[in-house]
C-alpha cells in the first residue's frame, strides 16, 4: 500500500530536478569583480598579471637565489614542496644513510623515474655510497665532500653545487641530485636514460648517394652525428638554453676559425633573446629567430642530415640543435640553398646540373602553371597555336565552371588529398590514392565538372611541387600559386608580373641573418657565383661564398687534383730522357 | 633613421639602362623614325654621341663633389633657396615623366591583351605595383632591377634574332633619311631620349666613389645607346619608311613577326611579361625618386609616407590625356624635346657655378694664407 502510495506520489507531486554536478571551470575573482567596468578590469588583469609574473618569478628566481642548507630535513623539506611530494608519481626521493667509521650520516637522492638510468644510479652512486663503510670522515664539512667527490662517487660526470637552482635544473633533464647532512653543498649527477629512437634514415631528405644517417630527439647524439662527420678539433658546439620554464637545451655550432664572428654573435643574440616559457622544436624556434616572419618563403634551412650540416659549417655559415627535434636550422640561408638537396654534392657535376634544372622547371610549374593557364584561356588566347587552342577549348565546351572555379575546385581538392595523406599515412594510404585518383581525377571529368587538361595541369603542377628540395619552400608555392590564379583570373599575364615583381621586390629587400636573402643574384657577389646556379666541377669550388665574410676564404687549392700536376712532370721529364 | 644604401656598378648602371631603355618597348623608334625617317638608327647614335660628350663634361666637373647628389650641389651654389629651386624642379620633371610613361604603358598594354578593361584598371593596377615597389625602398629595386635586366635583354634578343629573316637592306636607303642636316639639327634636342641620366645625379651618394659614378654613368649609356640604336636599325630593316611612323609599338610589331615552325607562332604574348617587368620596376623607381627629391629638398625625416601621395598624384595626372594619341604627343613632342634641359643643362649650369664657387673659395683662403 505505501508502495502504491509513493508510486501517486512519485508521478502527480512536483520534484526538484537533481542536482547533477558538472564541473565548470570557474573564472578568478578578479576577473569577475572586474567585469562590471572594463577600465576596472583591464586595470585589475594588469595587476593581477603582474601579480602571477612576480609570483612565478618569485617561485623561479627563489630556486635559482636558493642555496642549499646543512641541515638535510631542511633540504628535503623544501624538495618535496618543489616536486609535490607525494602527488608527483615518477620522483623518486629515497633516503639513506652513508656509514662512517663512528657515526652515520643521512643522505638522500632525488631523481626523475624514468628519465634516468637505473642501472648506473644503483652502481655508481648508491652501492659506494652505502655499502663502502670504512669512511675516514672529519668533522669538518669540506673534507667530507671532498672525500665523497673523490673517492665514493665513482661515477663519471659529477657536479658540485650550493645553488639548489642548478640541482633541481640538472633534475628536470634527467639527472639526480644527492644531498648529504652537514654538506652545503649537493652533488648533480649526470644520469640521463630516457628512451629515445635510434640513429635512423632522414625521412624527408632521402638520397641515392652519400650518407643514411639522420638527426634524432637527442642533442648529444646529434652534436655527435656532426662531429663524427667533421672531425675537427676547431668545431665549437656552444650550449644555449632557450624557454624561461622548459630550459629547453640547445647548441650553437660552428667552426670558430672559419665562421663570421659577428654572425655567431647575432646567432646567440637572438637565441638568448627569445623570452618565452615553453620551446619543444626547433620548427617553433625557428618562427622566434627568423627576419621576417610574414614572408613566405623560409629564411633558415632546417635539415634533417648531419652531413649537410657539416657541409654548411664547411662553408663558413652557423646551425643550432635542439633537444626534442631531429631538424637542425642552418643560418644565413639564401633563395639558392633551398633549391639544393644534399646530394648535389655528393653526384658528379653533369647529373647535378641536369637535376638542377629540372627543379627549376618544377619551381616554375608548381608556382606558375595553374595561373598561366587561367591567363591564356581568359585572355590570352592568341599566344597558343591553334590546334592546341582548339583542343582545350573542345575538352571545356561541356564544363559548366569558368576556369578559375575549375582549377580552384581541383587545386582544392588536390590540396585535401595531400593534408589527408599526411595526416593518415599508412594502412589508409592506398585507399586514399583510389579515392584521389579514380574518383578525383577520372569521374570529375566524366562527370564534367573539369576537363582532361585540367588534369594534367593539376597534376604536374602537384608533382612540381613535390619536386621541391626544401619542404618549406615547396609549401610557399603552393600558397603563393593560389595568389598568382587570382592575380591571372584578374589581369592575365599582367596581373603574373605583377605577382612576381611583388615577390621579387620582397625578396630582395629580405635578409637573413644579414645576408640579404637574393645573394647571390641580388646584390650580385663574386666568387662561387656561376657555382650558384650550374655545378661546375668539384674542383673548381675554390672559394667560400663571398656573402658569408668567412675567416678564411679558400677551401682548396688552386689545382686541388695535385696528381694530375704530378702526372704531367713524369711524362715531361720522360719525354726528356727518351730525347736524351 | 633610415639605413644607409649603397650599391655596387652593376646595380646602378642595371638601373640606369631601365631608365633609359624602357622607351625602346614604347614609341621611341617611331619617334626617331618620325624625326629622321630611314636614319632613326644614326640619330640615335648622333644622340648617343653627344650625351656621352655632356656626360664626359659632367663627370668631371662632378669629381669636386664626390659623394654628393645634384641637390647638394644645388644647396652648396645656393644655400636653401638653390636646394629647394632644383628639388621642385626636379620632382616636376619625375612626376610628369613618369605619369606620362605610366598612361602610355597601360594604354598600349590595353590595346595589345586587356582589351575590354577600361584604362583606368590597368593604370590602377601598375600604380598598385608601383607604390608597393618604391615602399621597399631603392635597394631591393635595383637588385631586383640586376636581376630582372638579363632576362629583358633575352627577350629583346629573342625579338632582334626572330626578325633577321625580315631584314630588307634596302629599307634603310637612303642612308640619311629625311637629311642629314635634320638629323643635325634635331639632334641636341632629342638628348632628352636619355633624361634618365638625372638618376645617376640621385645615386651618386650611394655609388662609394667618384670612379663608380663615372664608370657606371659611362656604361650605362654606351650600353642603352647600343640597345636603342640596335633596335632602331632592326626596326628600320624590318619595316620600310612610310609604315615606321605608323606603328605605335614597334618592338611588339616586330615580335608578332617572329615564327619558330608552326608550333611557336605567337611569341608576343611572353613579350607581355617581360615589358611590364620593365614598367613595374622603371615606375617604382621613378616614383621613388620622387617622393625621395621631395623629401631632400624640405628635409623631411622620412620618405615613405610622401609615397603614397604621389603615387596617386601619378596616377591621376596619368588619367588626364584623353588618349593615346594625346599622351604619345606629350612623350614625343614636350618630355622628349625639352627634358634635356633639366637633364644636361640645368645639371652642366649647377655644377659650372658650383665649381667657379670653389675655385673663388679656394682662391680666397690663399689670399688669406
Amino acid at each position: 500500500m505505501a508502495d502504491f502510495k509513493n508510486i501517486l506520489k512519485y508521478l502527480f507531486l512536483y520534484h526538484e530536478p537533481d542536482i547533477q554536478e558538472e564541473f565548470i571551470l570557474k573564472e578568478k575573482e578578479s576577473e569577475k569583480a572586474g567585469k562590471e567596468k572594463t577600465s576596472e578590469r583591464r586595470k585589475e588583469i594588469s595587476e593581477d598579471k603582474q601579480k602571477t609574473d612576480n609570483k612565478s618569478k618569485t617561485s623561479k628566481e627563489s630556486h635559482e637565489s636558493k642555496l642549499i642548507s646543512k641541515n638535510l630535513t631542511d633540504n628535503i623539506e623544501y624538495l618535496k614542496k618543489v616536486y609535490s611530494i607525494p602527488t608527483n608519481g615518477d620522483i623518486v626521493l629515497r633516503e639513506f644513510e652513508i656509514v662512517a667509521k663512528d657515526k652515520t650520516i643521512p643522505a638522500c637522492i632525488i631523481f626523475y623515474d624514468g628519465m634516468t638510468d637505473r642501472t648506473i644510479i644503483d652502481l655508481a652512486i648508491l652501492q659506494p655510497l652505502m655499502l663502502l663503510s670504512n669512511l675516514e670522515v672529519k668533522d669538518k664539512g669540506k673534507e667530507l665532500l671532498e672525500y665523497i667527490s673523490k673517492h665514493l662517487l665513482v661515477h663519471n660526470q659529477i657536479q658540485i653545487t650550493q645553488n639548489m637552482g642548478k640541482v633541481i635544473e640538472d633534475i628536470n633533464y634527467g639527472g639526480c641530485g644527492v644531498f648529504i647532512d652537514g654538506i652545503d653543498a649537493a652533488f648533480a649527477c649526470d644520469v640521463k636514460g630516457w628512451e629515445h629512437r635510434g640513429v635512423d634514415k632522414p625521412e624527408t631528405e632521402s638520397v641515392v648517394r652519400g650518407p643514411q644517417e639522420g638527426f634524432t630527439e637527442t642533442l648529444r647524439t646529434n652534436t655527435a652525428l656532426v662531429r663524427k662527420i667533421l672531425k675537427d678539433e676547431e668545431l665549437v658546439v656552444e650550449d644555449v638554453s632557450v624557454g624561461k620554464r622548459s630550459k629547453t637545451p640547445c647548441s650553437i655550432l660552428y667552426i670558430k676559425d672559419i665562421v663570421n664572428d659577428s654572425l655567431v654573435e647575432e646567432v646567440r643574440r637572438r637565441l638568448k633573446g627569445i623570452k618565452v616559457d615553453y620551446i619543444f622544436d626547433t620548427g617553433e624556434l625557428e618562427q622566434y629567430l627568423e627576419d621576417n616572419p610574414f614572408m613566405t618563403t623560409p629564411q633558415i634551412i632546417a635539415t634533417e642530415r648531419p652531413d649537410r650540416v657539416a657541409n654548411a659549417l664547411t662553408e663558413g655559415k652557423v646551425a643550432v640543435v635542439m633537444s626534442g627535434s631531429p631538424f637542425a636550422l642552418v643560418m644565413p640561408t639564401t633563395n639558392i640553398d633551398l633549391l639544393q638537396s644534399a646530394e648535389d654534392t655528393y653526384l658528379r657535376f653533369p647529373y647535378v646540373n641536369l637535376i638542377r634544372i629540372v627543379r627549376m622547371v618544377a619551381i616554375f610549374v608548381s608556382l606558375l602553371l595553374p595561373g598561366l593557364y587561367v591567363a591564356i584561356t581568359n585572355f590570352h588566347h592568341e599566344m597558343i597555336p591553334t590546334d592546341l587552342l582548339l583542343a582545350i577549348e573542345a575538352s571545356r565546351e561541356k564544363v559548366p565552371f569558368p576556369s578559375v572555379v575549375e582549377i580552384l575546385i581541383m587545386e582544392f581538392a588536390f590540396e585535401l588529398i595531400v593534408e589527408a595523406g599526411i595526416r593518415r599515412p599508412g594502412q589508409l594510404g592506398p585507399t586514399l590514392g583510389i579515392i584521389g585518383a579514380l574518383i578525383l581525377g577520372q569521374a570529375a571529368v566524366a562527370a564534367n565538372i573539369v576537363s582532361p587538361i585540367l588534369i594534367i595541369i593539376v597534376a604536374v603542377t602537384g608533382i612540381g611541387s613535390f619536386s621541391i628540395p626544401n619542404f618549406g619552400l615547396g609549401l610557399s608555392f603552393r600558397l603563393l600559386r593560389f595568389i598568382f590564379i587570382f592575380l591571372a583570373s584578374v589581369a592575365g599575364f599582367l596581373g603574373i608580373s605583377l605577382g612576381l615583381f611583388m615577390y621579387g621586390i620582397w625578396s630582395c629587400s629580405v635578409k637573413s641573418f644579414g645576408v640579404p636573402f637574393m645573394a647571390p643574384t641580388g646584390p650580385k657577389t663574386y666568387s662561387n657565383f656561376l657555382e650558384q646556379f650550374v655545378r661546375s666541377p668539384i674542383w673548381k669550388k675554390e672559394k667560400r661564398p663571398d656573402y658569408l665574410n668567412v675567416k678564411k676564404v679558400h677551401k682548396q687549392a688552386k689545382i686541388s687534383r695535385q696528381w694530375s700536376q704530378d702526372n704531367k712532370k713524369k711524362d715531361k721529364q720522360q719525354k726528356y730522357e727518351i730525347q736524351k | 633613421m633610415e639605413k644607409k644604401i649603397i650599391f655596387g656598378n652593376r646595380e646602378a648602371i642595371s638601373l640606369l639602362l631601365i631608365f633609359m631603355c624602357n622607351q625602346l618597348f614604347l614609341s621611341f623608334p617611331r619617334n626617331m623614325a618620325e624625326s629622321a625617317g630611314n636614319a632613326g638608327w644614326i640619330l640615335t647614335i648622333y644622340i648617343t654621341v653627344i650625351s656621352l660628350v655632356l656626360f664626359l663634361i659632367i663627370s668631371r666637373l662632378y669629381k669636386n663633389f664626390e659623394g654628393k647628389d645634384i641637390l647638394d650641389v644645388a644647396e652648396f651654389l645656393g644655400g636653401n633657396i638653390g636646394r629647394i629651386l632644383v628639388g621642385i624642379i626636379y620632382v616636376i620633371d619625375y612626376v610628369v615623366i613618369i605619369s606620362v610613361i605610366l598612361r602610355e604603358y597601360g594604354e598600349d598594354l590595353k590595346i595589345i591583351s586587356l582589351v575590354q578593361s577600361p584604362i583606368s584598371f590597368v593604370l590602377a593596377l601598375f600604380a598598385i605595383g608601383m607604390v608597393f615597389g618604391a615602399f621597399f625602398g631603392l635597394e631591393p629595386l635595383v637588385r631586383l632591377g640586376a636581376i630582372s635586366v638579363p632576362v629583358i635583354f633575352l627577350g629583346f634578343l629573342i625579338t632582334v634574332v626572330g626578325s633577321i629573316k625580315y631584314f630588307n637592306f634596302s629599307n634603310i636607303l637612303p642612308i640619311f633619311g629625311t637629311g642629314l642636316v635634320e638629323i643635325l639639327i634635331e639632334g641636341p634636342s632629342r638628348t632628352s631620349v636619355f633624361s634618365g641620366l638625372t638618376s645617376l645625379f640621385l645615386i651618386a651618394p650611394f655609388l662609394r666613389s667618384h670612379d663608380n659614378f663615372k664608370k657606371s654613368g659611362f656604361i650605362g649609356l654606351i650600353l642603352s645607346g647600343l640597345i636603342l640604336t640596335v633596335g632602331n636599325l632592326v626596326y628600320s630593316l624590318v619595316l620600310p619608311y612610310p609604315s615606321t611612323t605608323s606603328n605605335f609599338l614597334p618592338i611588339y610589331q616586330l615580335s608578332r613577326l617572329i615564327e619558330y615552325g608552326r608550333f611557336f607562332q605567337r611569341i608576343e604574348s611572353i613579350f607581355v611579361l617581360v615589358w611590364s617587368m620593365t614598367a613595374l620596376i622603371y615606375l617604382s623607381a621613378g616614383l621613388f625618386f620622387s617622393a625621395y627629391i621631395y623629401k631632400k629638398t624640405f628635409k623631411l625625416e622620412y620618405h615613405r609616407p610622401l609615397i603614397i601621395p604621389f603615387g596617386i598624384i601619378i596616377f591621376t595626372l596619368s588619367l588626364i590625356p584623353k588618349s593615346l594619341m594625346e599622351t604619345m604627343f606629350i612623350d614625343n613632342s614636350i618630355i622628349r624635346k625639352y627634358a634635356w634641359t633639366v637633364t644636361f643643362g640645368l645639371t652642366l649650369v649647377l655644377l659650372i657655378l658650383a665649381s667657379i664657387k670653389i675655385k673663388v673659395k679656394e682662391g680666397r683662403h690663399k689670399d688669406e694664407k
